[in-house]
């Protein structure tokens, strides 16, 4: 199997090169949030899993998705998984503390002060994390196959970097995890699992991604174009419930951008139809009023097509050659 | 309502006059803001050309001007490719006090782009101006030190703002009507 780990500190920016690895390698990308659904689907619940069952959990989730897709994953730890599978490249991504405190005030409009408290925090925090989950805390340069210092690269040029490293060491050309290799992972993984109590549900499925609406994915394909990592319809809200507790309503909505803790829900539909949305949204918000939510309704999104240059401008035709809708000439900057 | 000089434009959003005066108040602003500072003025080509050099010739005090570039998104589903700069700075600007001058911020991703990109190369500061800031649109949030106007969520053009290449040299701002059988898909 091909399998590319990305780890990092907070504010090196790693997951945007993990993000641009996968497009460019036609690899699957399992972020850190997505990794944490797929093991509460296979798993149940993530607060009553014990964090000494982090290894094998991840192991057993990610075993099954190596034996359809090569993989990037972007998930701390992970380099410590598979270690003796010939198809693994461990990447670091490291940068001085100066740049990590600059991206963080960006990405979280901070200023330098309270964005190096935050660093800090966000640090310690994952030391405590690495060593309960896998019982060390330091993560040292000759446990990676490549160490790439961003204070100079950005992301795209640091994704260069792993694409040409794996093409170096053959990864795309591996196989898939064989079936026969998955059992065997699987076997020692849920001996394992079973002192914690942990049985699977043997229900994760890997769902490839397939947008509803074409909307959303020019919508994804905008995200990628300006490195805004992204989740498709990573979480489901429940928003009623029966008098035993089942859930009645839900919400999904489309997209969750992780830097900004920012769900974004594009309502391209008919105005009967937006009409429920809206009341779900206002539910929503009542609910969970912690949550972030933008929703873009048909005409912003018209609007923000039109300034792609996805459609066709109004006013008579004569008057410019204006390619098809299809063609890839959109004018992004005005 | 001002009379509308051509059949696509739905109606006129601000007039000449309107923008001139507000570009002097905000270069007003600006020039007390940066008195004592070593400004530069950064335009995002090609939209920002009007507005930087009208404000340039508003601002008081003396300032630097350069101008970058940045890629074109593509739709082809096969690549879609990531935002660089297609064309850099032609100075540093370490030690400098940067204003990214834009003709419209909405969505914010462009701006974030920029930001970080001119943040790792040591400016003593980094602000945006912007000629026209559309916030409903915003999807990242980005810091907008200065702004002319706040518009609703319309398609607009002139001043320096294009429909396909067509429309900058207007000198008013002006709705343009989308047309929604055009999309590329059925909303």
């Amino acid at each position: 199997m091909g399998l590319i780990t990305i780890t990092g500190a907070p504010g090196s920016r790693h997951e945007e090169a993990a993000r641009l690895v996968a497009q460019r390698l036609g690899f699957e990308l399992i972020s850190e949030l997505r990794l944490a659904a797929l093991i509460e689907e296979e798993f149940g619940a993530l607060a009553s899993l014990p964090e000494k069952a982090w290894p094998e959990l991840m192991t057993s989730v990610l075993a099954r998705l190596a034996t359809e897709h090569h993989l990037v994953v972007c998930a701390e730890g992970a380099e410590w998984l598979f270690e003796q599978f010939p198809g693994l490249l461990r990447v670091q991504v490291v940068a001085p503390e100066a740049r990590r405190i600059g991206v963080l005030m960006i990405e979280r409009r901070l200023e330098r002060p309270t964005a190096r408290e935050l660093l800090r925090r966000l640090e310690a925090e994952a030391r405590i994390r690495r060593r309960r989950r896998f019982g060390r805390s330091v993560q040292r340069a000759e446990g990676f196959d490549l160490v790439i210092n961003t204070e100079r690269l950005e992301p795209e040029q640091a994704a260069e970097i792993v694409a040409a490293a794996a093409a170096a060491r053959a990864i795309a050309e591996q196989g898939y995890l064989s079936a026969a290799a998955e059992a065997h992972l699987q076997f020692q993984v849920r001996l394992k699992l079973s002192r914690y109590g942990i049985a699977p549900a043997g229900k994760l499925s890997f769902k490839p991604r397939r947008f509803s609406h074409p909307s959303e994915e020019i919508f994804a394909n905008l995200l990628d174009f300006y490195r805004v990592a992204w989740e498709y319809e990573p979480r489901t809200f429940p928003l009623q419930w029966d008098r035993n507790g089942n859930v009645i309503e839900s919400f999904t909505p489309d997209f969750y951008l992780p830097q900004f803790d920012l769900y974004v829900e594009l309502t391209t539909m008919k105005q009967s139809l937006v009409t429920k949305k809206n009341r779900k949204i206002k539910l929503l918000r009542q609910i969970y009023p912690d949550v972030n939510i933008q929703v873009f309704y048909q005409k912003d999104f018209e609007n923000l097509i039109f300034k792609y240059g996805l459609g066709r401008p109004p006013g008579p035709p004569a008057r410019s050659s204006r390619p098809p809708a299809s063609e890839p000439a959109a004018a992004e900057r005005r | 309502m001002n009379k509308v000089p051509f059949p696509e434009i739905e109606r006129i959003l601000f007039t000449e006059e309107q923008i001139e005066k507000r570009i002097r108040e905000v270069a007003a602003e600006i020039s007390a803001r940066y008195r004592d500072g070593n400004l530069k003025l950064v335009g995002v080509l090609k939209g920002a050309v009007f507005f930087l050099t009208a404000l340039a010739r508003a601002i008081s005090i003396p300032l630097k001007i350069d101008f970058l570039s940045i890629s074109s998104f593509s739709t082809r589903p096969s690549a879609p490719g990531v935002v660089r700069i297609a064309k850099d700075l032609d100075e540093s600007i370490e030690g400098e006090d940067v204003l990214l001058v834009e003709d419209i911020v909405d969505t914010g991703f462009t701006a974030r782009y920029l930001l970080q990109t001119l943040a790792a190369r040591g400016p003593n500061s980094l602000a945006i101006c912007t000629l026209l800031d559309r916030t409903p649109r915003r999807i990242v949030q980005v810091p907008v030190e200065f702004r002319c106007f706040e518009i609703p969520d319309r398609f607009v053009i002139g001043f320096g703002l294009d429909y396909r290449q067509l429309y900058r040299n207007l000198g008013y701002i002006a709705v343009i009507k989308p047309d929604r059988d055009s999309l590329p898909f059925a909303l």
